[in-house]
């Protein structure tokens, strides 16, 4: 059966789709999580995100220097970056957490970039769990 | 004369430092003895499990376990004093918590065995043995217990009533459970013995804290002279304080060591690791993206460090063990 | 595209604890700066679409502020206290306002009148001006029917006085026109109210209940020396600063009418800068004279805005500091030439009273001599008006603006005190609200006092510069063209969302009113779980997580006036004792979860 990756989306409201909850008209990202700043996204809803079966993570945070809360997407990228290396010793690559850092008002590229690391993470093959 | 309350004290995958707490008990020790009878306690008495399988049903009041399960005999055993107790206590950082064995969650049983009997430098086993479970000699089945792929809490394996913290608790703290138990002045099922908030809360040096901690480098704990008084964090050192419980007389702090998180998350807090994580990285400060990466690189083993004695309880480090939970 | 609504849970909070950022405390409107500018920095980035939420925020503010497009060329006073000045240059308000102005003047002409129901009395306005029409505009929309009594043929009054190539006219003229147009307010052209046809008591006995007068201050002062009015005021070439602009908004001043001729300017604020930006551009060989020093830290320094000083230099025009003119020469009918000896100092523990050195003493040649040395009320009337006290000054509660002498008469503007267009505005505001409780018979000092405390920047790994503002080379401006470029839309986001939102949150509410949550969440600390280690107080951007300490421990608290529910403090906390109630993040999370679980199991 072929290998299909399910990723949990966090996107901030501020830098990627304004409109929150309410579609952009090209489909919603399945198991996506709109936030009001990529900062609350804590390292806890990242591992329980693969806990819950997520093969990826993909966060999806304001450009550098943009953030409405003054630093929270500096906050996340670090958190991300020690986080990749505990998951690494929990036996999940570092590829399966992924932040961009852009600005995407309308939010139409969500869904794409969704896709992107589905298929970049399929070449990884399942969570391969302890 | 109303009989004595039956103890039983066993250990799992323990290092026998749980059992040394319960000895430096000194005097006191003498004086629980008196009141009650233990029918179980390894390393001190000469009971058999064969004495606990005959006991009835519930017949013991309270069961002390230390350790985590790392074999088919630990959890055999847990089951077995689940049966026969009232009530079990989980008595230390490994039955609480998974204990430091948990860090071997992290590499799977064949890669541990073909270091252990195989690989490493100074092994000499021509014939490539490996354990077995059982094996056939002089017409005898000789057995040994199988070792599981994967570290347990207590908590995962039988229905705990009681967690005591701490690697090992202190004996002020085991004095208390014990004595709960006892007059029948009992907390809550499942509750932790012990204080409700982060270490920080009674740390001396928590008060002479800078308005905000700035991190700017981190150095491990031999690699600096660290300041007896100022807060490590100040100092770049990493201590799990902030995401520990405390109550545990900060003998560690005490001694000029940051703390390593033995006494496991506050409660209500499920992944201790995780919370730290988020906290140590805020207070990370770097001008460029390129030197916070730099500076969180120098941390050399972070799943150890948030980890150390909590995988098996953590999120990812939770799994259900082969036999089902029985209480 | 978001549409923004500004009621209900989306409406900006009355200051409570009277926290505001700086920009909106110095605002003498306290306008509602920092939500637009949150909302600029959240338009489209396609123009086309970006045009609706223009208009929006345009409306938002034309809703306040009926000038605000012509604010977006003239004004910028919060900018002076705006946090971001010591970290790379105060935001550039006035020219994200002027970028909605811009679009939105010529949609003023296509919006609809307002729908306003006038039944209360009838009030007048005397003077035609921003602070009169502002008082018009507001009672307007309160219910009452307002009139104007302007004495000129236009409205506007002193704002006629800025040349065009800072306020184009279109824009004034529509900010004028429609705002009358779209409250309904009756405009009577050529009344004067004073000596003559119509006095107070006669618009009283006409039937109006209250009278608001903002008739500004048509008359120029006079050079005097030594306390003394300087001869030769009356030569040829001789005129004053105001008469001057005043003319040349008329278009009575042909182009090229001073070619060829040395024009001095006297006057040292920014009024005097215009008359001399003007002439510059009529031909004029143009020098500036003034008693006030260079240096515009020390306490005689030249009052005139950076700005115009730099483009004055820039045009040309050559500034002498500190000197007065004490006699003034002419050639028959003609003016000649100035003297100009030094001036010491201008400001004392008394006030204003320069002191000369005379030995020091330049001549200067000047064939037109403007004098813009300020302007005053007509005090005359106002003391045929009973309007004065016995020392001669207005007899005026200055919380109030009502009359100590009439009580149904309110004053303010230029009349008042010579200020700003948006300090007249202000005024026209503060006696809309004491004209509405007067005549409802309501308290009317009760709560009028406000004093408001400016909140901190906010911290932040980076601070980004200010954008240049271009204008256009110097030898290509001489004309009444604008010079100054504004922003592109592209331009305006960026500077938008270099705002740093330092207000608190009650007085924004910017991303409730377009969408982005339904309602601000607040942050809950859990005493039981707090263990004081100060991580929130480490990672708070705004100085909304503090530590308490109480004798032996520490513990953290949240202001509530400066938390922005960044939730930056939730996910530091290591022993989870902080939360966001009524954020829907976490139900959100766990729905997600749930659902992927089930279809991974199922």
């Amino acid at each position: 059966m072929e290998y299909n990756p399910n990723i949990v989306c966090f996107s901030c409201k501020f830098g990627w789709g304004y409109v929150g909850d309410k579609q952009s008209g090209n489909g919603s990202p399945e198991n996506w999580v709109p936030v009001v700043c990529s900062g609350k996204v804590e390292s806890t809803h990242i591992l329980e995100a693969f806990k819950a079966g997520a093969d990826g993570v993909l966060i999806l945070a304001c450009q550098e220097g943009h953030c409405h809360y003054q630093d929270g997407n500096f906050q996340t990228g670090k958190k991300v970056y020690l986080l990749q290396k505990v998951l690494e010793t929990f036996g999940i690559e570092h590829e399966r957490v992924r932040m961009e850092m852009a600005r995407n008002p309308e939010g139409d590229k969500i869904v794409q970039l969704v896709k992107d690391m589905k298929q970049d993470i399929s070449k990884l093959g399942p969570v391969r769990r302890f | 004369m109303a009989e004595k309350p039956k103890v039983a004290i066993t250990w799992l995958g323990a290092c026998g430092g749980c059992d040394e707490a319960i000895v430096d008990l000194n005097e006191a020790l003498l004086q629980v003895a008196d009141k009650v009878n233990i029918v179980l306690w390894p390393v001190a008495l000469d009971f058999k499990y064969s004495h606990i399988e005959a006991m009835k049903d519930r017949e013991i009041t309270l069961s002390m376990i230390t350790g985590a399960v790392r074999n088919s005999e630990h959890e055999e055993v847990a089951h077995l004093l689940r049966k026969k107790s009232e009530l079990v206590l989980a008595f230390g950082a490994c039955a609480t918590l998974g204990g430091i064995s948990g860090l071997a969650n992290f590499i799977s049983k064949d890669d541990i065995f073909n270091w252990v009997y195989r690989d490493a430098p100074t092994v000499v086993n021509p014939q490539g043995n490996i354990p077995q479970t059982a094996i056939e000699v002089n017409g005898k089945q000789l057995t040994l217990p199988e070792m599981y792929d994967h570290v347990y809490s207590l908590g995962q394996v039988i229905d705990v009533d009681y967690y005591l913290p701490g690697c090992p608790p202190p004996s002020d703290l085991i004095a208390t459970a014990v004595n709960a138990v006892l007059s029948g002045d009992l907390p809550p099922k499942g509750a932790t013995i012990g204080p409700r908030r982060a270490l920080c809360d009674t740390c001396p040096r928590n008060l002479r804290k800078p308005a905000r901690i700035e991190i700017k480098e981190i150095r491990r704990i031999h690699e600096v002279e660290a300041e007896p008084d100022s807060c490590f964090l100040e100092q770049g050192i990493i201590c799990m304080g902030p995401a520990t419980r405390g109550g545990c007389g900060e003998t560690c702090i005490s001694i000029n060591t940051p703390c390593r998180g033995c006494f496991g998350p506050i409660p209500g807090v499920e992944d201790g690791g995780a919370r730290y994580l988020s906290a140590l990285t805020s207070m990370l400060r770097a001008e460029t993206d390129d030197d916070a990466r730099r500076v969180i690189d120098s941390i050399d083993d972070p799943a150890g460090y948030f980890y150390r004695f909590s995988q098996p309880t953590s999120i990812l480090g939770t799994k259900r063990p082969p036999q089902a939970t029985e209480g | 595209m978001w549409t923004t609504m500004a009621k209900g849970s989306a409406a900006v909070e009355a200051a409570v604890k009277q926290f505001l950022p700086p920009c909106q405390v110095q605002c003498p409107i306290n306008e509602d700066i920092q939500r637009t500018n949150v909302l600029i920095s959240m338009l489209p980035d396609d123009p086309e679409m970006a045009a609706n939420g223009i208009i929006q925020i345009g409306d938002y503010l034309y809703n306040r502020n009926p000038f605000f497009t012509v604010c977006g060329y003239v004004c910028g006073l919060c900018e002076l206290e705006c946090n971001y000045q010591s970290k790379g240059g105060a935001i550039k308000r006035r020219l994200l306002k002027r970028f909605i102005a811009d679009s939105y003047t010529y949609h003023l002409d296509k919006k609809d009148e307002f729908d306003l129901i006038k039944h209360k009395e009838n009030v007048a306005v005397v003077g035609g001006g921003p602070g009169g029409l502002m008082a018009a505009y507001d009672l307007s929309k309160r219910g009452y029917r307002v009139t104007i009594f302007e004495a000129s043929d236009r409205l506007g009054g002193a704002l006629w006085l800025i040349p065009r190539y800072r306020l184009p006219e279109k824009v004034l003229t529509s900010a004028l026109d429609n705002l009358t147009r779209l409250t309904g307010v009756d405009v009577r052209f050529n009344s004067p109210v004073g000596n003559g046809r119509l006095t107070l008591d006669k618009l009283r006995n006409e039937g109006y209940s209250a009278v608001f007068m903002a008739k500004g201050t048509p008359t120029p002062r006079t050079l005097t020396f030594g306390g003394e009015d300087v001869k030769g005021q009356d030569l040829s070439g001789v005129m004053y600063g105001h008469t001057f602009l005043y003319e040349v908004s008329h278009g009575n001043i042909r182009p090229n009418y001073f070619r060829g001729k040395k024009v001095v300017v006297i006057g040292g604020g920014n009024v005097a800068f215009d008359a001399a930006r003007t002439a510059r551009r009529l031909g004029g060989e143009t020098t500036i004279v003034c008693l006030e020093c260079e240096d515009k830290k020390s306490k005689d320094g030249i009052p005139a805005d950076f700005e115009e000083i730099r483009g004055a230099w820039e045009e040309g025009i050559r500034i002498i500091y500190s000197r007065g003119v004490s006699t003034i020469h002419g050639e028959g009918e003609r003016v000649r030439k100035i003297e100009c000896p030094k001036c010491t100092s201008v400001f004392d523990a008394t006030g204003f009273n320069p002191q000369f050195d005379v030995s020091d003493r330049i001549p200067l040649d000047a064939e037109v001599l403007i004098v813009t040395v300020g302007q005053g009320p007509d005090r005359m009337a106002l003391h045929q008006d009973n309007l004065l006290d016995e020392r001669g000054r207005l007899a005026i509660d200055p919380l109030t603006l009502q009359s100590l002498n009439r009580e149904w008469v309110f004053i303010g503007g230029d009349l008042r005190r010579i200020g700003f267009m948006v300090d007249a505005m202000r005024d026209g505001l503060v006696a809309a609200e004491s004209i509405e409780r007067y005549l409802r018979g309501l308290d009317i000092k009760e709560g009028r006092k406000r004093d408001y405390e400016p909140q901190d920047i906010p911290l932040r790994r980076h601070y980004m510069t200010e954008p240049e503002v271009l204008w256009i080379p110097p030898e290509k401006r001489m004309h009444f063209q604008l010079f100054e470029r504004g922003f592109s839309l592209a331009e305006a986001i960026e500077e938008a969302k270099r705002c740093l939102t330092c207000g608190p949150c009650v007085s924004c509410k910017a991303c409730v009113s377009i969408g982005i949550q339904d309602a601000l969440s607040a942050v809950e600390v859990n005493p039981d779980r707090c263990s004081g280690c100060g991580i929130c107080t480490s990672i708070c951007y705004y100085g909304a997580a503090q530590s308490r300490q109480d004798e032996d421990k520490r513990r953290s608290v949240t202001d509530m006036f400066k938390c922005k529910s960044c939730g930056m403090c939730v996910v530091a906390c290591p022993s989870g004792a902080r939360k966001l109630v009524g954020d829907p993040m976490h139900a959100r999370i766990e729905d997600v979860y749930a659902n992927l679980s089930a279809t991974i199991g199922g």
